[in-house]
């Protein structure tokens, strides 16, 4: 069974992946495993860019996307005639052929990880680059591309999936692409005696949550600035010299700014 | 038999040009289409043990180069370059000139273009080259034959038209300056020397340094995930990472949040574009009144740190240069000023730079140069873990010592098969930064120096003119590098100038029609590397040094010849005039085939063996790479030999130490305020710039623009990808479909100017404006727009005030030098209106400008300027 194993910390945001994809299937017919791509519209392999925290605290989360292969794929479930597939080796592959004006089949898929192409009435997606695995190579395109070792493709029983998890919507569909240091929420800030105009290095500052019970606790570093990163989307508070400060992590990351304790 | 490929060529897919390539890759063919472009992987040919592959181990990690490369997306798209819609398919002539009549000028950059053939085409361009020979001498021709761009070799993208200009009298020269590290050249090396760069030259093992002793690099204004992709991949990510993890702290400072910080910081310090001086100033107020800078090595590897001394503390001009001081110059806060300085203080901190930038490009960018070295030297500099090194162009200029790696046994060189200019310091020639003044001031201009990057420091004391006879001026321009007005100083201008009536010819040639393309009269179109055989190598990438055999991938996309042979064409037309010209062809081609230069390339190199090696199964690999040095790891890192014994390892400074008053300056340039013998914050009016915020241009225009080296493009190429354009950082689509280049603004300003993401918006000042479209972004500090640079011009009204919609903003670039004795580009953090703009109002006020052929996925293209006639 191959599988994605991808680290997400280790992704720089280059898009090789989504790039070489693309240089692989657009314009390029490779039948009887995948009709020719548009040239621009669709992302069989897609980077999500996230911009987190505001000045001066912020950082870009880049996650590549691609198809889970998914042991209960809805889209074999809403195909005719056979039209996806299983290979041996687990890839999901949709039959160019087969699959024409089934919709159904993009429709399908809760990642939204198949596209329509309108010229083909086609329904198209990732196919692992099985074409390439069965002239010899032993990795897709978009993990061959990858500069940084971030993405990685194999038999799953011999890829490192400690800690690993899988994206939400195909979760529970038995997906096969893994996901490691997937962003979750930070909560930041820097500690400043503003009578004394200088920043407050080695303050304990403790991140709570809503019904006050310690979560993490840290000591400003040299900037005076403390990091709770990695933490649940949560609603917090941050206690700092006796005082509170709310920290609504639910929905984005917090950068709480230059705080006084004075 | 591969299925998928037919067959495989390997490919240098670096974009520096001048012969230096990079980005080793292999491309596969199939059906005669590039069917793909991906990593070479060297175990295809070697083991790691036949490379010496080097390891660094630090905190219980290694480092290690890998045993692929690591070429960047702009490489690995590449293919949509060659097969791009905008790609010139054959010989153009502009309509309304006329050789033998009404050549009509003015009518540059709105004309269209017919077709005609190779031989029509090379027999105009002979008779013109005859006729400016006669009547004005072979130097009334400007070659424009330097810049980025495809790195070709016996087919050299840029300057293959000298050589051939150079066996029948000559041209007149345009003198590129070090675009990309204006600052380093034309200050820092008054300050410690550094030559040719201007930045620390000798940094063998530095990485290996900062790993063992280091606590932290500054990247200031550095972005190790964008500048260094065009020329050497993506090995800078891998170091990055690599600091990320042994827990180097990585401490950004820039106005943006750039790619790297955006992934790799630990912390980013917004500065307010090109105000570093004020922040390196109030560091330097900090470690002087609280004692903490290495007094002892300061006495015996500086001179005249009293002076800089004398300035700081306030005693020159009355003002101490406090971190209050600097706050509301900067935009950093005095708190986290003196935390940056203590922290500094505390620990070992290197600085990394990978060239661009407002930090380096800006006006008098030699002014924070000089004060990021009067600020190494007070930390004692060369000191394990404290040194400065380069992101990028590793071994640049065959600086063996310019490599914080681990160095490779053999650094080759392409010069023996390389066909394109080289650093000729002949005269007659004229600054890149000053062509549009040569071409429309009669009464001449002057400047100092061979400009040209990669000369040495006391080069630049030398005065120079340009004042050609009446009627001896500028009369044709014969450019292969057609990027002049999105890459320069004041584009607007050099459009004006190129439509001036002096200029009696303009030939360009190129792949596709962009930018000053469209202000040429012949248009030769030239081919891609896709499409041709050539000899290059890799010494960029930060594993091994290779060189490749190139072969074709596929044929000619077009009528289309490769710059060496188009310049062939002409060199043919002309032997037919006879004269002097007999005999030409043979003469410019030295009786060589392509593959006789490619094994010249082979052979002179610069490999030991270079003259016994099997060149045919060097054809048949396609590539070789050269092992690690066995005594890699003995070398001394950085500047260790400079700090542990100045007197036998002095610097390139007329003291042989760190010049903290250059007496140079001081004698050769008395009255010069701006580059006076010790930096300072230059906050009046001078030399043509007046661009600070206090400024009272600042209430008309009053954001300062963050112009980078752009993350999708080299300088000008690649804006035509489509699988770059949509991005999410690519083009902003307007409500009118077109794709505009991004504009980012932090939300703050964004509500004041009353913007909302996708907007468009235009950025102007006296020289004009540029559309963009608004991406609000926390990426960007408040009080600084960003656009990055190079993106195609799309003139809607051409010249001087006029408005581009491509977003190409070095059409309102200041014109003026970095300052008056430094002929620099300033490209970089100037003053900017910002205000929303109705594009379907523009449309009706535009209607044919606006109604160009335009392609969503690749944009502008060709189409519309091509008549039948």
């Amino acid at each position: 069974m191959k599988a994605f194993l991808i680290d997400v910390a280790r992704c720089n945001g280059c898009h090789n992946c989504q790039i070489a994809c693309k240089d692989e299937h657009c314009g390029t017919s490779w039948m009887p495993y995948a009709a020719e791509q548009p040239m621009t519209g669709q992302f069989w392999c897609k980077i999500d860019e996230k911009v987190r925290g505001t000045v001066p605290v912020v950082r870009v989360t880049y996650t590549p996307l691609l198809c889970g292969h998914c042991d209960d794929a809805p889209c074999m479930a809403a195909a005719k005639d056979g039209a996806v597939y299983r290979r041996e080796d687990g890839l999901v592959v949709i039959d160019p052929e087969k699959a024409k004006g089934q919709k159904s089949i993009m429709d399908a898929c809760p990642m939204g990880a198949i596209y329509w192409n309108e010229k083909l009435e086609i329904p198209q997606k990732c196919t692992g680059c099985a074409h390439l695995l069965d002239d010899g190579w032993t990795e897709p395109r978009c993990v061959d591309a990858c500069p940084t070792g971030a993405m990685q493709f194999g038999e799953e029983a011999e890829l490192d999936l400690e800690g690993a998890e899988l994206l939400e919507p195909v979760a529970g569909l038995g997906a096969h692409v893994w996901y490691k240091n997937l962003a979750k929420r930070f909560v930041a800030g820097c500690v400043v005696d503003f009578d004394a105009r200088e920043v407050v290095i080695g303050e304990h500052v403790v991140l709570a949550d809503e019904g006050g019970a310690e979560v993490a606790a840290v000591d400003t570093d040299e900037f005076g600035d403390f990091m709770f990163d990695q933490v649940s989307a949560a609603k917090y508070v941050v206690r700092i010299a006796g005082k509170k400060f709310d920290a609504d992590a639910t929905e984005k990351d917090l950068n709480l700014g230059d705080i006084s304790i004075k | 038999m591969s299925k998928t490929t037919d067959k495989t060529v390997v490919k240098c897919l670096g974009f520096c040009g001048f012969g230096m390539g990079a980005n080793i890759t292999e491309v596969d063919v199939k059906d005669g289409r590039v069917a793909r472009i991906r990593p070479l992987h060297y175990d295809r040919l070697y083991t790691p043990e036949e490379l010496n592959y080097w390891k660094i181990e630090a905190r219980d990690k290694t480092l290690e180069p890998g045993m692929k490369s690591y070429p960047p997306p702009l490489s690995v798209g590449y293919k949509t370059r060659t097969y791009s819609p905008n790609r010139i398919p054959y010989p153009l002539k502009r309509v309304d000139w006329d050789p033998n009549g009404e050549r009509n000028t003015q009518n540059r950059g709105k004309s269209k273009y017919v077709r005609i053939s190779w031989d029509e085409a090379c027999d105009i361009i002979a008779s013109e080259i005859k006729r400016i020979h006669e009547e004005a001498g072979p130097f009334s021709i400007l070659a424009q034959s330097d810049g980025h761009g495809e790195t070709k070799n016996v087919h050299a993208a840029h300057g293959c038209q000298t050589n051939l200009l150079n066996l029948i009298g000559g041209f007149l020269k345009q003198a590129r300056q070090p675009d990309s590290w204006e600052g380093w050249y034309w200050g820092a090396k008054h300050a410690w020397g550094m030559d040719p760069v201007g930045m620390q030259t000798i940094t063998t093992n530095v990485i290996k340094d900062i790993s063992e002793n280091g606590d932290a690099i500054l990247y200031w204004g550095a972005d190790p995930e964008t500048t260094p992709w065009g020329w050497g991949g993506q090995f800078a990510s891998r170091l990055c990472y690599w600091f990320n993890e042994i827990g180097v702290l990585s401490v950004f400072v820039a106005p943006d949040c750039n790619y790297a910080a955006a992934v790799h910081a630990d912390k980013w310090i917004p500065v307010l574009p090109n105000t570093d001086v004020a922040l390196q100033l109030a560091i330097a107020y900090v470690w002087m009144t609280e004692g903490t800078y290495e007094k002892d090595y300061i006495d015996t590897h500086s001179v005249g740190f009293d002076w800089f001394e004398y300035y700081v503390l306030g005693r020159e001009d009355g003002v101490p240069k406090t971190p209050e001081w600097a706050a509301p110059l900067c935009g950093v806060p005095d708190y986290k000023i003196k935390a940056l300085a203590r922290y500094w203080a505390r620990h070992k901190v290197s600085i990394a730079h990978c060239n661009g930038g407002g930090y380096i490009r800006a006006a008098f960018s030699h002014e924070p140069a000089r004060m990021e070295v009067y600020l190494l030297g007070m930390r004692g500099v060369g000191q394990p873990g404290v040194n400065q090194f380069q992101m990028i162009e590793w071994q640049l200029m065959d600086v063996k010592t310019l490599n914080p790696l681990p160095s490779c046994s053999v650094l080759p060189s392409s010069e023996h098969a390389y066909r394109g200019a080289t650093m000729d310091l002949s005269e007659p020639f004229v600054p890149k930064t000053m062509i549009h003044k040569a071409i429309t001031e009669p009464e001449g201009i002057e400047w100092c120096g061979h400009v040209i990057a990669g000369i040495d420091r006391a080069d630049q004391l030398i005065p120079f003119e340009y004042r050609p006879e009446k009627g001896k001026g500028i009369r044709m321009i014969w450019s292969d590098a057609p990027c002049w007005s999105t890459c320069w100083n004041g584009g607007h201008e050099f459009q004006d100038a190129l439509r001036h009536p002096n200029l009696e010819f303009v030939l360009v040639q190129h792949p596709w029609m962009e930018n000053d393309t469209m202000f040429a009269d012949i248009i030769l179109p030239t081919s891609t590397t896709m499409e041709l055989e050539d000899f290059n190598v890799d010494c960029r990438n930060g594993q091994w040094n290779a060189i490749a055999y190139e072969g074709q991938a596929i044929d000619p996309v077009g009528d289309v010849r490769t710059d060496y042979e188009a310049v062939g064409e002409v060199a043919k037309a002309l032997e037919r005039l006879g004269g002097e010209y007999e005999n030409l062809y043979e003469r410019y081609t030295q009786g060589n085939e392509v593959i006789d230069w490619i094994e010249k390339g082979f052979r002179g190199c610069g490999m030991p063996d270079g003259d016994t090696a099997d060149f045919d199964q060097f054809v048949k690999d396609g590539f070789k790479l050269f092992p690690t040095r066995e005594d890699w790891a003995e070398m001394p890192a950085g500047l260790i030999g400079f700090y542990e014994d100045p007197e036998n390892n002095p610097l390139l400074t007329p003291s042989g130490k760190i010049e903290y008053y250059s007496s140079t300056l001081a004698t050769r340039f008395p009255d010069d305020k701006v580059r006076g013998p010790v930096a300072h914050w230059i906050d009046f009016a001078a030399d043509g710039h007046d661009d600070r915020l206090s400024s009272e241009r600042a209430k008309e225009y009053p954001y300062l623009l963050v112009t980078n080296h752009p993350r999708w493009r080299v300088h000008a190429n690649h804006d035509d990808v489509p699988w770059f354009r949509e991005l999410a950082t690519g083009k902003v689509v307007g409500p009118d479909g077109y794709g505009y280049e991004p504009l980012y603004i932090n939300p703050v300003d964004a509500e004041k100017l009353g913007l909302v993401d996708g907007d468009i918006a235009g950025i102007y000042n006296e020289r004009g404006m540029v559309l963009g479209g608004v991406i609000l972004s926390e990426r960007i500090m408040p009080g600084a727009v960003s656009q990055d640079h190079g993106a195609r011009c799309d003139s809607i009204v051409v010249g001087m005030g006029g408005l581009d919609r491509g977003g190409a903003n070095n059409l309102i670039c200041p014109s003026a030098t970095t300052s008056k004795n430094c002929a620099g580009e300033v490209t970089n953090s100037f003053l900017v209106g910002v205000k929303k703009v109705d594009v379907f109002e523009l449309a009706k006020q535009y209607p044919e400008e606006f109604s160009r052929s335009y392609d969503p996925e690749c944009g502008r293209i060709l189409d519309s300027m091509i008549v039948e006639e």
